[in-house]
Parts: structure tokens; C-alpha cells; sequence
């Protein structure tokens, strides 16, 4: 388990300010955000290399604030690797193993074997991923930490290392805490993601539901979302069980139905491209909220899925649809169509 | 953009040609002309003149002592500067570069006012035998104040080119911060650090000032040559300063190596 307490620390110029998130154990928690964020800081902070000026770091319940970084039993994996190129990839990989035949049987494990003999300077990007993943898993950590450790593999590659990994984890229950900049794989693998932004913990949240409902739309635009509107909320006044009221969203060039909990006053529509319906007539009998009129302004065709631009009473609403879609309704630049949308996929913040 | 007229880059390359002769000239004539003139005798003179043989194996042994010791007692001190930068390491940095600014016949009075003869600290290790003033010690501290600022700012620099992050990895790895330091940065930086070495002592054969305020005798190459030019004309000199010439020769092809070597291995 990892627990950051109102944690604060520097890295050159750059400060991590106030970060508060628990990480529970044999979790797999994904950091996502843009260039500068302080996604390496965090890591860094955690794994003992910056010290930290204030609140408190607890590894496995205990308070590790001022413990070495020797003596916080974290792993870390950098993108570049850092392989010692003094040593070989055996001695690299037996660096810090207290059992060099469990070191050895890692190395097999990931498909490192035939790299033993070769001198670190000879390897390619991904073989140096994967020997300075080995080499840290060699010390049998609780605590993995990894800073885009799969970003020079091949696809193939890449899924054979993270397979490893997660039977590794399911085996040994050791937590991660990975950097990435793959939001895909930030959907498949995380049990928890973190969205950091200018040395601050903007989000900490399951990935569906930071996807779904950012908490900012600094946070929405970040993580994809295509359509994001400034407008002001009023609520209906009807409460549902859950606790949820519903909102109306006045964006000024329409008006939207939402799900929320907040007050009323500015805010921002957030609407993910596949969650808009296009239909070629405005629809009748439909349990869709908001069905907005407008005109293809763009179709752009990538494989089997298209984003279609469609101009809401002169603002772009995204839609994501299939190619068989596009053709089957015709959609061509100028075509009338009606975008709808639930009421549950707009997401105000 | 307009184009540099045909005669306006000649005359530029005529003028970059003729600067770097210059320079060329100034640096290498003095020492080609003192090797011409007394590079055969210089040769002639260690196999026959035992006291400029001695001389030589004093320069050379008093130098490799000096910078052994600040090679042992300053590569921490270099690895703490490039790795804990605070107001305190700028500070030190300054004072540790104090020696390279000041007259070489100053800090030879700076050395014996703090360990001649008569002072608290030049007594006490007289007694314990270890007399600074005309002994080969008194050398070998002379070379060491004027000649390791040299070796601790290249360590520093050679320590600092190395990413810090090589040590986390270590320490995540197990390694205290001493052991990181010795067993990754210690052999990344390696070929700086012999470098510093070199260079270090190379300036601490050639030391003169300091030598000669602190402790005359015994004589070091540069001291001997001085004593040969006053006492017998240059004539008597130049054999000795041409062995001297041939001695710094060592680290300035020791460093030429290296450096083939660097090239090679890129």
C-alpha cells in the first residue's frame, strides 16, 4: 500500500505540492498526465530520491518519510533504462538479488535469456526495458514503480512483458504504480488512475470514471474528450434516489439534460465522442435526453471508425461512429442530421 | 539572406589563418626551440647527471604522492559537491578554488606561515617526524595546495556528467549512498576522473613558486633548473629544463590516449 499525505516535495525549480491519494496493496495504479506534470517527481518522491518537505509518505502502513530509499524496498524503472554499462546484462540483472537463481529464472521468464552474455551498450531500446525491469523485480520488491518502462517495446513485445508482469503481480501481490502516457493502457491495466497537473494530484479515480467524469476540464481535455462546453447549470429539483438531480446545462447555443450532484451556477458540459448518437431524422420515442439538429460540417474517415463534426446552431458537437455508419446514413459534408445524446453521458464539472 | 561575397571569405580565412599561427607559434616555438637546443643534452644529462636524475624521480614521486592523496582524500569531496548542491557546497566550491587565483610564491608564504618551523602546526608534526620544511613532504604539500583545485573542480564536473539517477537505481537496488557512489558513479565518471589526475599532476611537476618559498631543498626538477640558471647561465639550464619539458610530456600524451581511446569507444 501506498498512502501520500498532503505529500510536497522539489525536483530542481519544479515543486509536488499537497499530493493525497492511497494506492491500496497489490493495486495497479496508473499516473497519467501531460509533459511536466510531476509524474516522474511522484515516483521519484515515493522512491526515495527527492526528500520530501512536507506531509507524510506510509509504504505498507508504515511511516517511510525520512527512510532510505535502500530501505523502503521500492523498485524503479525508467523509460531510458539506466542500465549500469559498465556491467553486463547478467551482472545488471544480479545487482541487487539476494537469490541469483531467482534472478536468473526472472531473466528466462521475460524472455531476457539470450541477452546474459551481451554488454549493455549492444541492446536495443526494449531489451534494455525489459533487463532494467528484471533487475528490478530481481530484489523482490513490494513496490514497483515504473515511468513508461514499456515505451521502446513492440506491440508484441510489449504484451508478452505485460503479461509477465501482471502474472507476476497476481503471484508475488506486489502494488505498481505505473507512468504512462497510453491511455489505452491505462483502461485495461489500472485499478486506480492519477491525474497529475502542474505538480498537483488533480484526480485519483477507477480509469472508467476518470475517463467518464473528469474533475476539470483542463482534466477532460487531457484524457480525450472531444466535446467540452462552458455554460451555466441550473437544477431541476427533482431528486433521484441516488442522490442525483437533474441538471440543465445552458451551453447558449443549446441546451442539454445532465446528471449531477452540484449546486447550480457556471460550469462545464464534458461529452465523449462515442457516446454521440447520429441519426439521419430527429428521433421520436427515444429515452435519449438531448437530441441536438444540426449540419455535417466534417467527416474524417480512420479505418473502420469516423469522426463526424456536426454544427449545433454554429457550435461543433464530435461524434465517433462506424465507417458502415457514415455510409449508411449518407453522412457527407452538409447532410442534416440530429446528434443525441443520454443525459447520464454528460458529465458537468 | 545575402551571400558573402568570394573575396570577403578569403580574406576572412586569411585572417583566421594567420590568428591561429599566431597563437600556434607563441605556444609551441618557446618550448621546440628550448627542446632543439637542449633536448639531446637533457637525454645525455639524466643518464649522466645524478643530480638532475634525482631531481626528476623527486618531481615525479612528490607529485604522484600529491596527487594520490588528493585523489583518495578529494573524489568524496567532489562527489558531495556535484551531488548536494547548498549554499554551504558554493561556498566551499569558492575556497577550494582560492589556491589556483593567488601568486604561486604567496601561497608558498601561506603554507609556511602554517607549517614552518616555528608554528603550532609545522611543530607538532615535527615531532611526530614529519618535518614539512625541506623535506620531500614540504614538496608534496606544495604541489598538493597549488595543483588539486585542479583535480576537484574536473572530479566534480566528471561526477556531475554522470546522472544522479544511475545512483537511485542503485539504492532502490539496495546500495547505501557510499556504496552507489563506489560502485556505479565512481567507475561512470572513471575516465574524467583519470583525467583530473593527469591533469592535476602535470601542474604539480611543473610547480615552482611554492616549492621554492616552502622548501629550496631538496630540489624538484623546476627548483634545480632555477638554481642552474642563477648559478651557471643559460647554458647550465637548459639541459634540465628540457628533461623537465620531456617529463610533462607523460600526462599531456597519457591525456592524448584517453582521448583516442574516448573516440574509439563512441
Amino acid at each position: 500500500m501506498i498512502e501520500l499525505e498532503r505529500v510536497g516535495a522539489r525536483a530542481g525549480g519544479f515543486e509536488l505540492r499537497d499530493v493525497s491519494v492511497v494506492v491500496p496493496g497489490h493495486a495497479w495504479a496508473i499516473v497519467l498526465g501531460p509533459a511536466g506534470a510531476g509524474k516522474t517527481t511522484l515516483l521519484e518522491t515515493i522512491a526515495g530520491a527527492r526528500p520530501i518537505s512536507a506531509g507524510r509518505l506510509r509504504l505498507r502502513g508504515v511511516d517511510a518519510t525520512r527512510v532510505a530509499a535502500e530501505r523502503r524496498g521500492v523498485g524503479i524503472v525508467y523509460q531510458h533504462g539506466y542500465l549500469f554499462p559498465h556491467l553486463g546484462v547478467r551482472e545488471n540483472v544480479r545487482y541487487g538479488a539476494r537469490d541469483v537463481a531467482w534472478a536468473d529464472a526472472l531473466t528466462e521468464r521475460f524472455g531476457a535469456g539470450a541477452l546474459v552474455e551481451k554488454p549493455v551498450r549492444s541492446l536495443s531500446g526494449g531489451e534494455r526495458q525489459v533487463v532494467a525491469l528484471v533487475r528490478a523485480l530481481a530484489p523482490r520488491p513490494d513496490i514497483l514503480l515504473l515511468d513508461e518502462p514499456f515505451a521502446a517495446l513492440d506491440p508484441r513485445g510489449r504484451a508478452r512483458v505485460r503479461r509477465e508482469l501482471h502474472g507476476l503481480q497476481r503471484e508475488l501481490g506486489f502494488t505498481v504504480m505505473q507512468v504512462t502516457h497510453d491511455f489505452a493502457e491505462a483502461g485495461t491495466v489500472g485499478d486506480v488512475a492519477l491525474l497529475m497537473e502542474g505538480g498537483r494530484l488533480v484526480q485519483a479515480a477507477p480509469p472508467d470514471e476518470l475517463f467518464h467524469r473528469p474533475a476539470t476540464p483542463a482534466a477532460a481535455e487531457f484524457l480525450g474528450a472531444e466535446n467540452i462546453y462552458r455554460g451555466t447549470v441550473r437544477t431541476a429539483g427533482r431528486g433521484w434516489p441516488g442522490g442525483l438531480d437533474v441538471l440543465t446545462f445552458d451551453g447558449g447555443a443549446f441546451t442539454l439534460s445532465a446528471l449531477g450532484e452540484m449546486p447550480g451556477g457556471a460550469a462545464h458540459a464534458v461529452i465523449r465522442a462515442e457516446d454521440v448518437v447520429l441519426s439521419s431524422a430527429h428521433p421520436t420515442g427515444s429515452s435519449a435526453r438531448n437530441a441536438l439538429d444540426g449540419v455535417v460540417a466534417e467527416v474524417e474517415l480512420a479505418g473502420v471508425v469516423a469522426r463526424v463534426t456536426v454544427e449545433v446552431s454554429g457550435v461543433p458537437v464530435v461524434a465517433l461512429v462506424t465507417a458502415q455508419a457514415v455510409r449508411e446514413l449518407g453522412l457527407v459534408r452538409g447532410s442534416r442530421v440530429t446528434a443525441s445524446i443520454k443525459a447520464t453521458a454528460v458529465h458537468l464539472c | 539572406m545575402q551571400a558573402i561575397p568570394h573575396r570577403s571569405r578569403g580574406a576572412a580565412a586569411a585572417g583566421t589563418a594567420t590568428s591561429a599561427l599566431l597563437i600556434v607559434a607563441l605556444l609551441g616555438l618557446p618550448v621546440i626551440m628550448l627542446l632543439l637546443r637542449g633536448g639531446a643534452a637533457g637525454l645525455r644529462a639524466l643518464a649522466s647527471d645524478a643530480e638532475l636524475r634525482d631531481a626528476i624521480v623527486l618531481t615525479a614521486a612528490t607529485a604522484t604522492a600529491a596527487t594520490a592523496v588528493t585523489a583518495l582524500l578529494g573524489t568524496p569531496l567532489a562527489w558531495l559537491l556535484a551531488r548536494r548542491p547548498s549554499p554551504l557546497a558554493s561556498a566551499v566550491n569558492a575556497l577550494l578554488e582560492l589556491p589556483l587565483l593567488i601568486p604561486h610564491p604567496v601561497a608558498g608564504i601561506a603554507l609556511l606561515l602554517t607549517f614552518g618551523r616555528a608554528t603550532v602546526a609545522g611543530g607538532a608534526l615535527a615531532r611526530l617526524g614529519l618535518a614539512i620544511v625541506g623535506s620531500p613532504l614540504g614538496v608534496c604539500l606544495a604541489m598538493l595546495f597549488v595543483a588539486a583545485p585542479l583535480y576537484l573542480s574536473a572530479a566534480r564536473e566528471a561526477i556531475a556528467r554522470v546522472d544522479p539517477r544511475y545512483e537511485l537505481v542503485a539504492r532502490t537496488l539496495g546500495d547505501t549512498p557510499a556504496r552507489a557512489a563506489w560502485r556505479v558513479t565512481r567507475p561512470l565518471a572513471q575516465r574524467g576522473l583519470v583525467t583530473a589526475a593527469v591533469v592535476m599532476w602535470a601542474r604539480a611537476v611543473s610547480e615552482f613558486g611554492a616549492i621554492v618559498i616552502l622548501t629550496y631543498n631538496p630540489r624538484v626538477a623546476s627548483v634545480l633548473s632555477y638554481d642552474r640558471f642563477t648559478t651557471g647561465g643559460l647554458d647550465a639550464a637548459v639541459p634540465v629544463a628540457a628533461a623537465l619539458v620531456l617529463l610533462a610530456m607523460v600526462p599531456l600524451l597519457t591525456l592524448r590516449l584517453l582521448r583516442g581511446r574516448d573516440v574509439e569507444a563512441r
